[in-house]
C-alpha cells in the first residue's frame, strides 16, 4: 500500500502566507476573496498531486465564490488544506462537499469576525492607543501596531492549524450525518449575528416630512420608528438580498441601482444627509 | 509649507498599501496602515512633524473608531481620509503644534469629503481588478498547470498594483500636490447641499446594505431563515444589545438547535458514532 500523503510544513506555511497577505489584494465585487483562496491552495495542490491534470482539477474546486472576514477565515483555508490532503489520500470528498463546507462556514464566520475582530477588538485596541497618544505621543500608534499585528499573526496561525487538524482528522464529523446538526447550528449563529449587524452598522434614515396644515406635519422617520425601529435598514438589506438571489444581479449592478435610488430619493426629498463643510 | 514631490510620492505609496483591498494585505495594510491613528504617525514622519500628525490622526480616528465594512462594502474610505486629509490639514495649518487641534478639526471635516471621493476610487480599483481576474480565469480554463502556477500569483499579488497606481497613487499624489486650491475648488463646485454631494453621501449610507445583503445570501436558504435574522435584528434594534451580547444569545439558541438536530439524527442512525463529534462544536464557533 502506498504511503499516506501529507502536506509538508513548507507548503502549509506558504499557503498560510499567501492567504494572510493575499486574501484581498485582487479584490473585486464579483469574486471578492476567490483569487486569494486560489493563491493559497496553489502550493498545497501542487505538492499533493503528481500529474498536472489532477492538479488543475483539484484547484478548480476553489474557483467557487469565497468571501468572509478574511482573518477569522484563515481557519477555513486551514480546513480545506486538511480536506484536500484527505482527498488526495482517496477519501470520498467531492467538489460539492468541500464547497458546501466552505459556503456553510463563510457566512457565519463573516458575521462573527466582523463583530468580534473588527467591531470589538479593534475599537478596544484603538481606544487604549488613543489614550496613550495624548499630545501626540508616539507610544499610542506604536502600541496599536505592535499589539494588533502580533495578536493577529498568532491568532491566524492558531486558526489555520486548528482548521488543518480538524480537516485531516475529523472529515467524518464534517461530512457525516452528525455534521448537519453542527453546520445548521453554526449557520444559525451567523444568521442572528448578521441580523444584529444589519441593525448596528447600517444607518438609513429618511428626511421626508409631509405637511398636514400650517403648523403640523408628519415626520415619516418617527412613524417608521413607531412601527419598528430601523425599519429602513431591514428593508434595504432585504431588497439587496432579493436583487442578488431572486433577480440574480451581481453586487456591482445592485450598487449601481442604489446610486439611482439615492439620486431619486434626494430629488424627491426622501433622503437628505444634511451635512456641511 | 508645501508638499514636495518626494513627500507626495511616499504618501501615494502608503495610500496603495493601506487601501481596503490594499497591497499591504488586510492585517498590515488596511487594519494597521489604514487606521488614521497609525496613518497620522506615518504622515507625520513623511511631513517631518510627528506630533501634529498623531494629534490630527487621533482626532480623525475618533470619528471612524468603529468603522466596519460588512461584506467588503466601503461607505467611507478611511485610507483617503488618512493619506489625503491629514497631509492637507497639516499643510493648511503649518507646523505650529499649538494649532494642531484646529488642524484636527479641519482634517475631520475635510475627511468627510475626501473619504467620499475615496469611495469612488475604491470601486474603481475593484472594477479594474476584474480585468486581472479575467486573465486568471483564462489560465484556469486553459487547464495547463505550468501556466496556472505562474498566472495565479501574478493575478493576486502583482497585477493589482496597476489598479492601485491608477486609482490610489495618482489621485493621492495629484491632490496632495495641488493642496488647498483643490479643496476650495471642490467646496465651490460640489457644495454639501447640492444634489451631487447629497446623493454621494446617501449612497454611502446605503452601501453597507449591499454588504449585509451578500452575507444574507450566504446564510439565508429558506424564507423562515428571515425569522432568525429578524431575531438578531430585533436584539440590536429594539433591545439595544451590542454584537457580543447578540452573539452570546445566538450561541445559546444554536446549542438548543444542535441538541434537537442531534436527537433527530440519533433516532435515525442509533448508537455507534453518536458521541463521536459531540465536543467539536465549541471550537468551530
Amino acid at each position: 500500500m502506498a504511503e499516506l500523503k501529507k502536506v509538508s510544513k513548507k507548503a502549509r506555511n506558504s499557503a498560510f502566507r499567501n492567504w494572510i497577505y493575499g486574501n484581498l489584494t485582487c479584490f473585486s465585487q464579483e469574486h471578492m476573496q476567490t483569487f486569494g483562496y486560489l493563491a493559497a491552495m496553489l502550493p498545497v495542490v501542487d505538492e499533493l498531486y503528481d500529474n498536472d491534470d489532477d492538479k488543475v482539477k483539484a484547484l478548480s474546486t476553489y474557483r467557487t465564490f469565497f468571501n468572509t472576514e478574511p482573518q477569522i477565515g484563515t481557519m477555513v483555508v486551514g480546513l480545506t488544506v486538511g480536506l484536500e490532503e484527505a482527498r488526495a489520500n482517496g477519501e470520498p470528498l467531492d467538489d460539492d462537499t468541500i464547497n458546501g463546507i466552505r459556503a456553510g462556514l463563510m457566512g457565519p464566520l463573516a458575521g462573527l469576525g466582523d463583530s468580534i475582530i473588527v467591531g470589538t477588538f479593534i475599537p478596544i485596541l484603538l481606544g487604549i492607543a488613543l489614550g496613550l497618544s495624548t499630545g501626540g505621543n508616539v507610544l499610542g500608534p506604536l502600541f496599536y501596531v505592535v499589539v494588533w499585528n502580533l495578536a493577529m499573526y498568532f491568532g491566524m496561525k492558531f486558526a489555520f492549524k486548528q482548521g488543518y487538524e480538524l480537516g485531516g482528522s475529523a472529515v467524518e464529523a464534517l461530512v457525516g450525518p452528525q455534521s448537519a446538526a453542527l453546520r445548521s447550528s453554526i449557520v444559525m449563529v451567523g444568521t442572528m449575528v448578521i441580523g444584529s449587524v444589519a441593525a448596528t452598522w447600517i444607518n438609513i434614515t429618511t428626511a421626508l416630512e409631509v405637511p398636514f396644515s400650517a403648523d403640523s406635519s408628519l415626520v415619516l422617520q418617527d412613524t417608521l420608528d413607531s412601527i419598528f425601529p430601523k425599519l429602513l435598514n431591514f428593508f434595504f438589506v432585504w431588497f439587496c438580498w432579493w436583487l442578488m438571489t431572486k433577480r440574480k444581479m451581481s453586487p456591482t449592478l445592485v450598487m449601481g441601482l442604489l446610486v439611482i435610488v439615492a439620486l431619486v430619493g434626494v430629488l424627491v426629498g426622501f433622503f437628505n444627509p444634511g451635512l456641511s463643510y | 509649507m508645501g508638499i514636495s514631490v518626494i513627500q507626495a510620492v511616499l504618501l501615494g505609496l502608503f495610500a496603495c498599501l493601506a487601501s481596503l483591498p490594499g497591497m499591504g494585505g488586510t492585517t498590515v495594510g488596511n487594519y494597521t496602515l489604514g487606521r488614521p491613528l497609525v496613518g497620522g504617525l506615518v504622515v507625520g514622519l513623511i511631513m517631518g512633524d510627528i506630533q501634529t500628525g498623531i494629534i490630527v490622526g487621533a482626532s480623525i480616528q475618533l470619528v471612524y473608531i468603529a468603522l466596519v465594512t460588512p461584506g467588503g462594502t466601503v461607505s467611507a474610505d478611511v485610507r483617503a481620509v488618512t493619506y489625503i486629509g491629514i497631509p492637507l490639514a497639516i499643510r493648511a495649518q503649518g507646523l505650529d503644534a499649538w494649532r494642531a487641534s484646529r488642524a484636527a478639526g479641519l482634517a475631520a471635516s475635510l475627511g468627510a469629503a475626501v473619504g467620499t471621493l475615496g469611495t469612488v476610487l475604491f470601486y474603481g480599483t475593484a472594477t479594474m481588478n476584474l480585468v486581472w481576474q479575467g486573465i486568471g480565469w483564462k489560465a484556469m480554463d486553459g487547464g495547463k498547470w505550468s501556466t496556472i502556477k505562474k498566472t495565479i500569483p501574478m493575478v493576486d499579488f502583482v497585477l493589482p498594483w496597476i489598479s492601485h497606481i491608477a486609482f490610489s497613487f495618482i489621485p493621492c499624489v495629484v491632490i496632495c500636490m495641488a493642496g488647498e486650491s483643490m479643496v476650495s475648488l471642490m467646496k465651490d463646485y460640489l457644495p454639501m447641499d447640492g444634489i451631487a454631494m447629497k446623493t454621494l453621501f446617501t449612497v454611502g449610507s446605503l452601501l453597507p446594505a449591499v454588504g449585509v445583503g451578500i452575507l444574507c445570501k450566504q446564510v439565508i436558504q429558506k424564507p423562515l431563515d428571515w425569522v432568525t435574522f429578524g431575531l438578531g435584528f430585533t436584539l440590536a434594534a429594539v433591545m439595544g444589545c451590542n454584537l457580543i451580547a447578540s452573539a452570546l444569545i445566538a450561541v445559546f439558541f444554536a446549542l438548543i438547535n444542535y441538541k434537537i438536530e442531534q436527537l433527530k439524527t440519533n433516532r435515525l442512525a442509533p448508537a455507534a458514532d453518536a458521541a463521536a463529534s459531540f465536543d467539536d462544536d465549541e471550537e468551530d464557533i
